[in-house]
């Protein structure tokens, strides 16, 4: 039980202005983006995220610890994409460069939030790559 | 006993291929090509996939010497798999995606025409391992290319412009191609691919002349769907050949999961004209998680037998029952003739991705030897000879552990002991010279939902050499298939990705993923030459004569899964690095780029 970090980001704020045209479901929310402890137990929503980034085998292109490969780092790209941006791109995909388009995954429509957290968490270099659990509840 | 009716039967096709009575036995002009050694008509130069020329111009004494005659650019980053293919004055180029080919006048090199297909981008994120293409077939005045948006396309030799062309397959399931069409007689055969996307594999056969379809068998489901006959499709049983039985696929799935259930067949097929009977393994059953799918999952992971003419199965052997590794059963299945205790016998040797290397009676379907040829592989202690099945060292098994467990140290990894990487037969020592993987992985599999056209995948790898070992993540061995014995190793610092080659000369050849093509000597695999090309090697060696002089060629350009994490510079091992983990030091040694190379003696003075 090292320490818990509440990581609230100002890019959450941002994001918020930014979604406010588009995406009117994700509304400004003072809760964090991602709780992690020890580096690889995260809340709920993010831990969902991981999973999803796992079961769409995301790895495949991005890397196993988002790196990049064939497809961009994305410990890189969080940096400096919009959450709005970051839907977009999951949704719609860049078939040309190889990412396809998400829109058609049940996983990705439900969880893409926490799959931006736990990108963004990785990132941020507050989530280690790999295995992920979940916060115990106390 | 068992054997002396093949021997009568071996006896009885050779009079009639002397004979030539049968009207349909008129020779094609592929069969043609590929009669004479100046020619390389078909990705394995022959119908039984020996991967040989009996060329000997260039040969142990003189391969020293060799040097580039010429080279071209493809004009396409990404994996070039397969081989050209050299049909008298014209060689046939073709490119991963989007699928160029060049026909090249090989008399100045110039080009006589070039198709460049439009294809929807929308096919490259569901193409598995990188937008490889095994390669072109040569048949009937035409060249065949299987593009990866699932179009088979049949090109006037000629000219490049398209007689006909058939649609095969679907990319917005998944289903994709990067298998080589092969034309066998009076039919074009070509496969699919999409293993990690619930694909269902099957084999489609078109008639050469108009592209109709005229028969699909598929790997997995109803008996009249596979054109498996209950009573008559025949498979391993206790010790000898017995009827598959009614629903033996279905009966081996939970509910409908068979119809999302792989079995895909992007490898490389052969044919004996004797018997009618074409060969092919099937790939991983989808998901890669077992628990998801119990049963045994037939016929995934299966050496198929069939009719050229009807589809038919004539026999079915399962290497892996029940999948719990992704070691699909792809890798090609080279007819030959052995001698085993004494029998001469009509054969098929197949080196599994599992790690064993078989030889079955082609004829009938017995299994006759099963030997690991590697010697770390460890998932399985032996294949039970009486059963047919692996029998499988819990210690090493994802299945029996459960989903949310990392099994480690499983040798050999998904990418196998050997991938697509075709095997050479050097019919003159009658040893098979196998480009080999000697790379182990962690495995841990999870629940994963199916959606059509998302990744189907449901397990977490890592991969590195073989522990205990050289260091490398390749051997090139010498294989005795009778035996099940390797003759002689040579170790590599990487797998070896690249279709071997040997030859008359007592050579034999393959390509590095550094980018090295080498000549090693067939009897000891001492090397004899080599030459660094500007990317690194996942293609086939192949040879041809033009104007009295041997040539020897290859694509260059690095790819596939082993090289997919080549386009970034990767820097740090981090856990759970799939393929790049144990790659990773490729980046040290070669980029993306790719060319064909052809190198020729020089003239003598």
């Amino acid at each position: 039980m090292k320490f818990v970090s509440l990581v609230v980001l100002s890019a959450v704020l941002l994001t918020a202005v930014a979604l406010a045209s588009d995406k009117p479901e994700a509304a400004a929310s003072a809760s964090p983006l991602y709780e992690v402890k020890d580096g690889n137990k995260v809340d709920a929503t993010t831990l969902q995220g991981w999973k999803t980034w796992r079961a769409l085998a995301c790895e495949r292109c991005h890397g196993a610890a988002q790196e990049g490969m064939v497809g961009p780092s994305l410990v890189e790209s969080l940096k400096r994409l919009s959450k709005a941006e970051f839907h977009d791109k999951v949704m719609k995909g860049n078939p040309e460069k190889g990412m396809p388009p998400f829109s058609g995954s049940d996983m990705v429509s439900k969880n893409w939030e926490g799959l931006y957290a736990y990108l963004k968490g990785r990132s941020d270099g507050e989530i280690q790559p790999g295995r992920l659990t979940a916060i115990e509840q106390n | 006993m068992r054997y002396e009716s093949f021997s009568v039967l071996v006896g009885a096709a050779v009079l009639t291929s002397a004979a030539c009575s049968n009207a349909v036995s008129a020779q094609s002009d592929l069969e043609k090509a590929m009669g004479s050694s100046s020619n390389w008509a078909s990705q394995a130069g022959d119908y039984a996939n020996h991967r040989y020329s009996d060329l000997n111009q260039i040969n142990a004494g003189n391969v020293a010497k060799l040097q580039v005659a010429w080279s071209m650019s493809t004009g396409v980053l990404r994996g070039h798999e397969g081989s050209p293919l050299v049909i008298g004055d014209t060689m046939y180029v073709h490119t991963p995606f989007p699928n160029n080919v060049f026909a090249v006048n090989l008399k100045d090199q110039s080009f006589k025409w070039k198709y460049e297909p439009k294809q929807n981008a929308d096919v490259i994120p569901v193409m598995c391992c990188d937008t490889v293409n095994r390669g072109l077939a040569y048949g009937d005045g035409k060249i065949f290319l299987q593009q990866a948006d699932t179009t088979l396309v049949a090109l006037d030799m000629n000219t490049g412009k398209v007689v006909w062309s058939a649609k095969n397959g679907d990319p917005k399931i998944g289903e994709t191609n990067t298998n080589a069409p092969h034309v066998f007689k009076d039919k074009v055969l070509t496969g699919i691919s999409g293993g990690e996307f619930g694909v269902r594999g099957r084999v489609i056969a078109y008639d050469i002349k108009t592209g109709k379809k005229v028969w699909t068998g598929y790997s997995t489901g109803p008996d009249t769907e596979m054109l498996i006959d209950p009573s008559k499709t025949m498979t391993w049983t206790n010790g000898k050949m017995a009827p598959v039985g009614k629903d033996s696929s279905l009966k081996s799935w939970q509910g409908d999961q068979w119809k999302i259930g792989g079995g895909t067949t992007w490898g490389w097929y052969s044919y004996d004209p004797e018997l009618n009977l074409v060969y092919y393994g099937t790939g991983n059953p989808s998901t890669w998680n077992p628990a998801q799918r119990p049963g045994d999952n037939k016929w995934s992971m299966t050496i198929f037998a069939r009719d050229l003419d009807t589809g038919v199965a004539k026999w079915v052997y399962q290497m892996t029952p029940h999948d719990e590794w992704d070691f699909d059963g792809v890798n090609e299945v080279p007819l030959v003739e052995l001698d085993i205790k004494g029998k001469k016998v009509p054969a098929l040797v197949h080196f599994d991705r599992n790690g064993f290397g078989y030889t079955l009676n082609r004829v009938t379907g017995e299994l006759l030897v099963a030997e690991k040829y590697d010697p770390k592989v460890n998932w399985a202690t032996q294949v039970d000879m009486k059963s047919g099945r692996p029998v499988v060292d819990k210690k090493y098994s994802p299945g029996t552990t459960g989903p949310d467990v990392n099994v480690k140290d499983i040798c050999p990894a998904a990418l196998g002991s050997k991938d697509q990487q075709p095997v050479s037969y050097d019919r003159k020592s009658g040893l098979f010279m196998v480009p080999t993987n000697h790379v182990c992985m962690t495995y841990e599999p999870f629940q994963v939902e199916y959606t059509a056209g998302q990744p189907y995948v449901g397990a977490t790898l890592t991969m590195y050499p073989a522990p205990g070992s050289h260091g490398g993540m390749g051997n090139f061995i010498a294989w005795d298939a009778a035996q099940g014995k390797i003759v002689w190793s040579k170790p590599e610092r990487f797998s070896v990705w690249s279709g071997a080659l040997a030859t008359a000369g007592d050579i034999v050849f393959y390509g590095t993923l550094e980018g090295y093509v080498k000549a090693v000597s067939t009897a000891d695999g001492k090397e004899l030459w080599k030459f660094k090309t500007p990317s690194g090697i996942i293609g086939n060696v192949f040879t041809y004569q033009y104007e009295g002089k041997q040539y020897v060629g290859i694509l260059s350009g690095i790819g596939g899964w082993a090289g997919i994490g080549m386009a970034a510079g990767l820097t740090e091992p981090t856990e759970g690095l799939g393929a790049v983990g144990g790659y990773k030091d490729l980046a040290k040694f070669t980029t993306l780029g790719g060319s064909l190379f052809v190198f020729a003696l020089p003239d003598a003075p």
